[in-house]
């Protein structure tokens, strides 16, 4: 490959490459956008493509009415699910790892609980949740969001751990470490990096989630996706909130993205593609 | 300071025996080196000794306690890796610290044994700083202060210096055994290098195929080799083997292509037959004139600066003589060369000295 | 407590089992309980007018047999799967070619594109909504710029543009994450072997042939496998936008099986369904997985 390019052709590939970044950033614009219009701009012919000012009725709407606990709710179930499926995926992928218990076949199961489609199991689950009174509470939601992420936790961290030289266990083993905190004190702080990695991507999925959401909450703990939806009346559709609550979705992973770039190949191709 | 036994080992990996039966007593304050060609058992020997291993059958006794069924951090053993285990996210002072920390040591006592340990080492000026920002010979350094930091009964020490490089290695080797002599601690020491063997320790341990071939001093093991096997693996260049027919009643030694050396009978074997003749390549000299000899071709010469190493043929057998640097021989020479039976070595058909 | 754990740490058969315990019990959860509830369900009656768990035999599993709506939902879910790979996988490799070598605020310009396959698939879902909106949104604006006049093009009502409505929201949010994993597959192709085959006089169809895409081709595989097996399930980015509609015109299979248990309580019959679905992944994943073992 050449090691230079003439100036036409590297403008060429700026201009090309803006178009882009300029279809995949403009509807995250225009969503913004909404959720700052006032409703005259939302509902202005022809569109207002650039508001005129800031207008936060959307959000101001959103705490007046009290929906805007459903952002809370998703922070709630995605932040204790996320430490849940940490600690448990992390031990078990530890354990796959160096101890081997079920040997390949575990898994393999494990990896194979990833690809059941969330609709096969939400009936199933929902039923089970409806005996043990677990519907429309953070703990059902909670402990759904665990499972469900758990094989890719423990998927992940098996190839983080993998990475760990033995011999760095095993000196701390010597040195005075029990197994136990051999894995505190060796194993999280050598995997680290792929370890919040990891969490990031864990909370996304929990935090994005729509259908168990759906079927499992009714009003107590509706999170913003589902809330989101519900703005789409049949009557009339509510877009300052529509564009307020999904702001409140987007924002954290505007975050991630700016933070995480480097980690986002691996933890979104399950650690096939080290990016 | 203790004392270490190991009664009986056996270790088994599946169908593989790769410890059978040894047992050793190890005295308090004695530099061991387990030596043995890779899958003798001598690394498997020394991971049970710190439990990292554990054992088919068989007890380890540390300083009277049996230490078999402890865990790790139990036996109070100390260890150094070959890949010296450094933990890239702390610094060398916490490195050497992680230990004393394990053990809840004060914050005052951890900062005095790190800074005697970093000075023994002279690695005082990169304590502030990371693994990854240290050569290999420093690292190697670190590895070794983690381990000598702590108050250990034992200190082991699996092929610390096999990712160093030569001239390293050699330095590194003075090291140890300066820093033995001051702590006067146990070690016990697993290489494959003859060389480290030799020059490292007080007591040597050759291991073959799980079992213990022999237990002494270097300079047993060198010069009283019981087996083959032992002759062959100690020493550089190494022993030369020559099959040879003894007439014991002649004092004779006959090789193989029918040369006959008299010998004034000390230290050939007791039975005339069949052996195996082991010389050192610093056995042997060029012959003075009437002097018993034999003859030789020789084939390549090796000038060493010091020395001079002449690969020479006696019949089909290659024999690599020791000579002097100015000694003049060059290759396609016939010459001749006297050896003493006093010091040399025979084994019988079994590979025993006799 | 803490010298309580250490203890029964340091006996390797406990901790071998422990460590790993609590975990598979929780995936048991939904890898265990729902398919014998699924499993006993499909073979009882269970619909909104009452439970009936006798054995009704493989009643559930003939209607599926008949059912159009069904077959027409599986259809659209295969068919909307075999149009949105292809041009995600395309559009990503086009792209990462664009970026591949440097080029101004790459970093910068590269976490733009990704947003969109971070966020959720609702509000991707949403946001497309009113983009499309007939009347407020900005495309049929853009539509009108460049045809002159006004427009009012219904995208989410109008049977014949609804799946092209859908299809640009999937494209949009999925297209970067191609993009991302090609982009780093081909940053890991090897300069020389490029450069000699530069050398050795070959055309750039040749090098894409006969370097590039062998090179690629174990990251692609993966790549088409995990989006395959997300497009199969789509429901979310559907279900805002159009919520299987007009009609059952964009019902795939998830939003189907989703109306029969939660809409009109055909349980047992729904059940029937989650389990044909889950047999026809399962068939897919392992001719995949074959195919990719016989590629090697």
């Amino acid at each position: 490959m050449r090691r230079w390019e003439n100036g036409w052709r590297l403008a060429l590939r700026l201009v090309l490459a803006l178009v882009a970044v300029g279809f995949f950033a403009f509807p995250i614009y225009w969503l913004a956008a909404i959720s700052i219009k006032s409703p005259e701009e939302i509902f202005a012919y022809p569109p207002v493509w650039i508001p005129s000012g800031i207008n936060l009725s959307g959000y101001v709407a959103l705490f007046r009415n009290g929906d805007v606990w459903a952002v809370w709710n998703s922070l709630v179930t995605a932040s204790v699910s996320t430490v849940l499926a940490m600690i448990l995926g992390t031990l078990a992928a530890y354990g796959i790892v160096r101890y081997r218990p079920g040997g390949e076949n575990l898994t393999i199961w494990i990896i194979s609980q990833r690809m059941i489609p969330p609709i096969c199991v939400a009936f199933p689950i929902f039923l089970l949740f409806v005996s043990l009174g677990l519907v429309d509470t953070f703990v059902g939601l909670i402990v759904l969001y665990t499972a469900f992420n758990l094989p890719y936790v423990i998927w992940m961290m098996r190839g983080y751990i993998q990475d760990i030289p033995p011999e760095l266990e095993q000196s701390a083993l010597v040195d005075g470490l029990s197994r136990w905190a051999v894995i505190t004190k060796v194993v999280i702080p050598m995997a680290r990096g792929g370890f919040f990695a990891t969490a990031v991507f864990t909370f996304i999925f929990a935090w994005n989630d729509f259908l168990f959401a759906l079927v499992l909450t009714r009003s107590e703990v509706v999170t913003y996706p589902v809330q989101v939806t519900g703005y789409f009346g049949s009557q009339s559709t509510f877009w300052s909130q529509i564009g307020a609550m999904s702001m409140l979705g987007v924002l954290p992973m505007m975050l991630v993205v700016a933070t995480m770039q480097r980690f986002i190949v691996r933890g979104m191709s399950m650690g096939a593609v080290k990016g | 300071m203790a004392d270490l036994q190991l009664v009986n080992i056996d270790k088994h990996y599946g169908a593989v025996h790769a410890v059978r039966d040894v047992s050793l007593k190890v005295e308090s304050g004695a530099f061991v080196v387990l030596v043995g060609p890779s899958g003798c058992g001598k690394s498997t020997l020394l991971r049970a000794i710190a439990g990292l291993e554990d054992i088919t059958s068989g007890d380890i006794i540390i300083d009277g306690r049996n230490v078999t069924r402890l865990a790790p951090r139990a036996r109070n053993v100390a260890m150094v890796f070959q890949s010296y285990a450094l933990y890239p996210y702390l610094t060398v002072f916490e490195n050497i610290a992680f230990g004393l920390r394990a053990r809840g040591e004060t914050e005052a006592a951890i900062r005095d044994r790190v800074n005697w340990a970093a000075d023994t080492l002279s690695i005082t000026d990169y304590l502030n700083r990371h693994p990854r920002e240290l050569s290999g010979g420093q690292r190697q350094r670190v590895a070794i202060g983690r381990a000598i930091v702590r108050e250990a009964d034992v200190y082991l020490f699996d092929e610390p210096l096999s990712n160093l490089d030569a001239k390293l290695r050699d330095g590194m080797r003075e090291e140890l055994k300066r820093l033995h002599a001051r702590l006067g601690r146990t070690f016990v020491y697993v290489t494959h290098d003859q060389v480290e063997a030799m020059t490292l320790a007080d007591r040597i341990i050759l291991l073959r195929d799980g079992v213990i071939e022999q237990d002494g001093t270097p300079l047993d093991l060198f010069e009283r080799p019981e087996t083959r096997f032992v002759a062959g693996f100690l020493g550089s260049p190494p022993m030369n083997m020559l099959d040879v027919t003894v007439e014991q009643a002649d004092g004779i030694v006959r090789l193989e292509d029918g040369q006959m050396l008299p010998t004034d009978g000390l230290g050939i074997p007791k039975e005339t037959g069949h052996y195996t003749w082991g010389i050192r390549p610093e056995q042997m000299r060029l012959a003075q004139k009437g002097e018993p000899h034999i003859k030789v071709a020789v084939d390549v010469v090796q000038p060493t600066g010091s020395k001079l190493l002449a690969t020479t043929i006696a019949g089909r057998q290659k024999l690599t003589v020791e000579l002097d640097a100015h000694s003049g021989v060059d290759a396609g020479q016939t010459i001749t060369l006297a050896v003493s039976t006093t010091r040399t070595v025979f084994f019988d058909s079994d590979g025993r000295r006799v | 407590m803490t010298a309580r754990v250490n203890e029964l740490a340091d006996n390797t058969t406990v901790l071998k089992y422990a460590l790993v315990a609590p975990a598979v019990f929780v995936i048991l959860l939904i890898g265990l309980y729902p398919f014998v509830q699924l499993a006993l369900t499909s073979v009882q009656n269970v619909t909104m007018f009452g439970a009936d768990n006798s054995f009704h035999g493989a009643v559930h599993y003939e209607r599926l047999l008949g059912d159009e709506r069904l077959w027409s939902a599986l259809w659209n879910t295969i068919w909307f799967t075999a149009v949105a790979l292809p041009i995600e996988l395309v559009l990503g490799y086009l792209l990462a070619l664009l970026f591949l070598q440097p080029l101004p605020l790459r970093r910068t310009l590269i976490a733009i594109i990704l947003l969109p396959t971070v966020i959720s698939p609702i509000v991707a879902g949403a946001t497309w909504r009113l983009m499309l909106d007939q009347r407020f949104g900005p495309v049929n604006q853009l539509i009108g710029w460049i045809i002159g006049r006004d427009v009012e093009i219904l995208w989410t009502i109008n049977p014949s543009l609804v799946w092209p409505a859908v299809l640009v929201a999937e494209v949009w949010q999925w297209t970067p994450f191609m993009f991302l994993i090609l982009l780093a597959a081909l940053s890991n192709v090897d300069r020389e072997q490029l450069e000699a085959a530069e050398v050795d006089g070959a055309g750039a169809w040749t090098v894409f042939r006969k370097v590039v895409l062998p090179a690629i081709m174990p990251v692609v595989v993966i790549a088409v496998l995990i989006r395959g097996l997300d497009l199969f399930r789509v429901f979310d980015v559907i279900w805002t936008m159009t919520q299987g509609g007009p009609g059952t015109r964009t019902e795939t299979i998830s939003i189907y099986a989703y109306q029969m248990a939660f809409r009109e309580f055909e349980i047992s019959y729904s059940a029937a369904i989650a389990f044909l679905v889950i047999v026809l992944l399962t068939i897919a994943v392992l001719v995949a997985l074959r195919r990719v073992e016989i590629a090697r």
